[in-house]
């Protein structure tokens, strides 16, 4: 490892760069410098602000206040202006047309034309300049489709960088990486870093990050926790700093718990889920913890019928409940909140009161008709227990607060009296006010002896609410951990393990 | 971006009952945009013709329009639910031969003839239904593929002929009125009715506006989607088959050759009602302004004698218009709804 001499001049500095979207805080006066020939390792929790900080540094948003300069220029917020002072970026998710071929792919909507006809001989020779820094061996008259997702992410390399690029970013590059291509990768990551490159590597993975990176950047909750060479931090160091908030005092006493409700065996599902075996008990609040991708919503999807399992059963009291069938799913007395709520959740042209009632079409009707009374009974229920808060049940739930959304969909199940609540990132997206109230809900339904099974990203939640945690890592159940040992810091670890890491 | 920044809690309930019904308003402002512009055309029909204000040209008007609403009726239950159905001026004509012809050449009572034909429009409208949810093939492609075959059925059936006479009872209700008023133009109003209802106050209903709003979120809420979008596909083959009863009544014949381009009229009408093509979302009485609209618009090519073959083309700018005049008004009515909740909400 390179160590990196502090008087030499960053390639690009930012100064106190803040972002903030309705309802949260992004970005809170984060600095950063980036040094030329270093790759800095940018972690820290499921939105910690990583995501922004890069689109920041690429151009795609607008600081709210802060600047950015590169060569000691200050930088437009554009991605034009962001590629032209030199900031390379490649994005998480592959952004290849998959039938255009790989030269048309890299010089994408800057095909050299004549009068609108495109010079094939050109663009091939523009695009082996590109590919030869990075994949000589790939053809560039090859399909985007043939590439393999190694070969596509080195294409996007190729097509990120010019000849004036002077930092690369990389948001979690490795994600459908092979082991082997992994080192490939980063083969190519220390070579264009021994050409002065400053390079930023976003990576879940901290066994990744100790492979490549000079130094660690850690930012939580929006804000700059610091930067540390490499060689000075263990992964212990980086956890801490990761998830060293002051976990507020949330912590959901625990309740008598009955007999196992939900009891899930062996669910498999190739490439997805391998052999995932739980079960959650009346009254007993069970967290499946992970970072993303790790699985927990695809568990939760394999449970409720959603997407289809290879093997395995569900079974409520001890009944089988039929796969592939929501229905079925429902009538064993499941119930789901999903963690999109306007893609999943709810039908936003409908009313309140209509998408209150969606899954009760039983308790609300009599031969077929529905029935107002009822209804506003199942309605008034809903809005008094939930403080729901809306100008009227008829307005189009679209209106509604993203709280208030939110518990629209959990107060669906209420009114079919649900033994198994399913709950994905049930406080994902709202204010600190609703976050407590759904919370408050939740724990409510558990004393109810209502078994709940819950998805959260959020480290107090996780913390605070469960009894049980199941920590999942790359489609599987890798540890549980109990009441008496549950702490960031252990979720965190068996989260973040290598992938090829031993138990 | 208006409904992002609504991550707050919202105030008090207060003033509830004012609010839902300003909705209320603000939806009939809405479904008035249709209505003044079909009042606009009948006040300038009846300055630049004297025909036009007449019992017989308004009878004769609701007449023909009676048979576009009804299959527009179960082109809407379709399109409520996202999809599309090319198929129902083809069924409307295999329906019309099948009722005349059964009864002619096998001798089976009247009853019988109009129940079969009905069921053959039903059973069309299951193939394209299942087609759609179990194949996954798309509506437009189904249904298009659907069209050519059943219009090809209606011509090797009837051997390219019109059937006639048709039974005299198909001639009796077309004279019939009840006070004053021809009895197809009710049982058409009738219809329209009990598709309201459907639509609106049974769980049925409620299936389809959430099937066609968000089928994720209907899914995920216990709602049986492939089934509801079979059922709309089921309706929309029927009221196409009724509408072939209908047609043979006014024909006084079994025409194989009746509806053709009809599908695209009645999806006009659909979409110039205010049933949004993205589904989910409009009214059934919209559907009824809609069919009134481009009946007007027919009715003044005839009578202001439009050369021949421009009337193709004016109707098809008063289609554009209309429908850019409702996708314009509604933006604005909409964005003012949600301005007022949002306010009101803080």
């Amino acid at each position: 490892m390179t160590v990196v001499d502090p008087i030499r001049t960053p390639v690009l500095t930012a100064r106190g760069l803040s972002k903030s979207f309705p309802g949260v805080v992004a970005l809170d006066g984060v600095d950063l410098d980036l040094f030329p020939g270093e790759v800095n390792a940018l972690v820290g929790e499921n939105g910690a602000g990583k995501s922004t900080l890069i689109k920041i540094m690429s151009g795609l948003y607008r600081p709210d206040s802060g600047e950015l300069r590169v060569g000691g220029e200050p930088v437009p917020a554009a991605p034009a202006a962001a590629h032209a002072a030199g900031i390379a970026t490649i994005h998480q998710d592959h952004n290849l047309v998959p039938n255009m071929s790989v030269a048309e792919n890299i010089l994408l909507g800057h095909w050299p034309a004549r009068h609108g006809f495109v010079s094939k001989a050109t663009q091939i020779e523009r695009a082996s300049r590109a590919l030869a820094m990075v994949a000589p061996h790939i053809r560039p008259g090859t399909l985007a489709r043939r590439l393999s997702p190694a070969e596509g992410q080195l294409v996007e390399i190729a097509r990120a960088l010019s000849e004036n690029s002077r930092v690369l970013i990389m948001d979690e590059p490795t994600t459908s990486l092979s082991g082997p291509e992994i080192e490939r990768l980063f083969g190519i990551v220390r070579e264009l870093k021994s050409r002065g490159m400053a390079i930023v590597f976003v990576s879940h993975w901290l066994e990744e990050v100790f492979a490549i990176a000079d130094r660690v950047t850690v930012l939580r909750d929006g804000h700059m926790i610091g930067t540390r060479p490499a060689s000075d931090l263990t992964e212990a160091d980086v956890i801490r700093m990761m998830v060293g908030r002051d976990v507020e005092a949330l912590d959901v006493p625990p309740r008598p718990v009955g007999d196992v409700v939900l009891d899930v065996q062996g669910i498999t599902r190739a490439g997805v889920l391998d052999n995932v075996s739980f079960s959650v008990r009346a009254g007993e609040i069970v967290t499946l913890a992970g970072l993303v991708g790790a699985g927990r919503s695809e568990v939760v999807n394999a449970i409720f019928g959603v997407d289809p399992r290879d093997s395995g059963t569900v079974t409520v009291n001890g009944k089988p409940v039929r796969p592939n069938n929501p229905i079925a799913a429902i009538e064993a007395g499941i119930g789901y909140v999903p963690e999109d709520r306007r893609g999943q959740g709810l039908v936003g042209q409908l009313s309140v009161a209509e998408n209150l009632t969606l899954a009760s079409f039983h308790e609300i009707s009599s031969g077929g008709f529905v029935r107002g009374a009822r209804v506003r009974t199942i309605v008034e229920r809903a809005r008094s227990a939930m403080r729901i808060r809306m100008a009227s049940p008829e307005v189009p739930v679209s209106t509604l607060s993203g709280g208030n959304q939110q518990k629209v969909v959990i107060g669906r199940w209420l009114a079919r009296a649900p033994r198994v609540l399913i709950l994905d990132e049930p406080t994902k997206g709202v204010d600190v006010g609703a976050k407590a109230e759904i919370g408050d809900i939740i724990v409510g339904l558990a004393k109810q002896g209502v078994a709940i099974l819950l998805v959260s990203s959020e480290m107090p939640e996780v913390i605070g609410f469960s009894d049980r945690i199941l920590v999942m890592r790359a489609g599987r159940i890798v540890r549980e951990v109990d009441r008496a040992s549950k702490s960031p810091e252990t979720v965190m670890q068996y989260a973040t393990m290598g992938q090829g890491a031993a138990l | 971006m208006t409904l992002e920044s609504a991550d707050k809690p919202n105030g008090p309930a207060t003033g509830g009952r004012t609010e839902a019904g300003s909705l209320r308003v603000l939806e009939l402002i809405q479904s008035l945009g249709l209505l003044s512009v079909i009042l606009l055309c009948g006040i300038a029909l009846t300055v630049a013709t004297p025909v036009f204000l007449t019992t017989l040209n308004i009878t004769n008007l609701l007449f023909a329009a009676t048979i576009i609403a009804v299959v527009a009726i179960g082109q809407a239950f379709v399109i409520l639910v996202a999809g599309i159905d090319l198929s129902v001026g083809a069924v409307l004509a295999l329906s019309s031969v099948l009722c005349v012809g059964l009864n002619m050449h096998y001798d089976v009572p009247v009853a019988v003839s109009v129940l079969a034909a009905l069921a053959v429009g039903a059973l069309i409208g299951l193939v394209n239904g299942l087609a759609v949810t179990a194949l996954r093939v798309p509506a437009l492609i189904a249904t298009l593929a659907m069209m050519s075959v059943v219009r090809g059925a209606a011509y090797l059936y009837s051997g390219g002929q019109n059937l006639a006479p048709v039974p005299d009872i198909f001639v009796d209700i077309q004279m019939t009125r009840l006070f004053g008023i021809p009895v197809v133009i009710l049982f058409t109003l009738l219809l329209a009715l009990a598709a309201h209802i459907l639509l609106t106050r049974t769980t049925f209903g409620r299936s389809i506006y959430a099937t066609g709003g968000n089928p994720v979120a209907a899914r995920l809420a216990g709602i049986p989607t492939a089934r509801v979008v079979v059922a709309a596909y089921v309706i929309s083959g029927f009221m196409a088959a009724l509408g072939g009863l209908m047609i043979t009544a006014r024909l006084e014949a079994g025409a194989a050759t009746a509806g053709v381009g009809m599908e695209l009229t009645v999806i006009s009408a659909v979409v110039i009602g205010g049933i949004s093509l993205f589904g989910g979302e409009g009214k059934i009485w919209g559907v009824l302004l809609g069919v009134l609209l481009l009946g007007l618009v027919q009715n003044a090519v005839n009578l202001l004698r439009v050369p021949p073959n421009w009337d193709y083309i004016v109707s098809g700018l008063v289609i554009a218009i209309a429908a850019a005049l409702d996708v314009y008004r509604r933006r604005y009515v909409e964005a003012g709804l949600v301005r007022r909740t949002q306010r009101k909400g803080r």
